[in-house]
């Protein structure tokens, strides 16, 4: 793996995942593209690290998005990052079991919570 | 192997041009970054083959860096823009002869309100030369 390369693994979950949106949950293309640009802050955030061990990652999802794209995403552009991402830990748990299994499903459900503090910045 | 010679016998699409930058710092598959572009493979394998960025592995397949492609096609775009270049007073476009050309006998044949076709002949291949003027006040003509 060349340094600062994203790991491909989190990549081919993604598109499983949103082939699963699609197929699955109904999901139109133009929804479809839409949360595959928000998937891409939530591969941007592991690097070249497997999304399997995200839960101790440094910062944390919402920290990154604040630190990063803080002056060029809007407050509700946050809201949806975290909901789609949360929305794939829970299918990823589900589809990899053995993979995802150092991620807890408390960890998934506080991923959508936005502290008050943080609302400040945005 | 890998290749960033641009040449200009690519025709990239505005949508390719848009969706490019969104491309990812990783190593796409030619099948990958044909959906993640929204373009038939076989465009992108022609694209390869004019010079796109990209390398193989020992076992001969093809990888494209996501951020090297985003920034090929860029380039390949303001290449493009900065062929392009405008008329000068008397010149036009010849048809025949795939450049442009002083028109000889210029003629203005009014369109529409403002609007003028300066019509001629190539001085190479004595074809006829069309090109529009919009403010005829302002034109100058070429002698011949």
């Amino acid at each position: 793996m060349v340094f600062g390369m994203l790991e491909r693994q989190n990549y081919l979950k993604v598109k499983l995942f949103l082939k699963f949106s699609g197929e699955v949950q109904g999901r139109s293309l133009a929804q479809m593209s839409s949360e595959f640009d928000c998937l891409k802050f939530l591969l941007r955030w592991a690097g070249q690290w497997p999304l399997g061990a995200a839960s101790g990652f440094t910062p944390t999802l919402m920290d990154y998005l604040c630190l990063e794209y803080g002056q060029v995403i809007h407050y509700e552009d946050v809201k949806r990052i975290l909901g789609t991402s949360q929305r794939f830990f829970l299918w990823a748990k589900a589809i990899f079991p053995v993979e995802f299994q150092g991620i807890r499903l408390s960890w998934i459900m506080n991923l959508k919570t936005i502290p008050e503090r943080k609302e400040v910045i945005f | 192997m890998s290749e960033t010679q641009i040449t200009s016998n690519c025709r990239i699409s505005r949508n390719v041009i848009i969706k490019a930058p969104g491309l990812l710092p990783m190593l796409y598959t030619p099948r990958e970054i044909a959906e993640d572009l929204d373009i038939p493979e076989t465009t992108l394998r022609d694209w390869l083959t004019h010079g796109a960025p990209h390398s193989r592995d020992e076992w001969n397949h093809i990888w494209i860096n996501g951020e090297q492609f985003a920034s090929w096609v860029d380039n390949h775009r303001k290449s493009k823009h900065k062929l392009s270049q405008k008329l000068k007073d008397g010149e036009g476009f010849c048809l025949r002869c795939n450049e442009i050309v002083k028109i000889q006998n210029a003629e203005i044949h009014p369109v529409r309100g403002k609007l003028c076709h300066l019509k001629g002949k190539c001085p190479k291949c004595g074809g006829i030369v069309n090109r529009g003027v919009w403010n005829v006040g302002t034109a100058e003509l070429p002698q011949g």
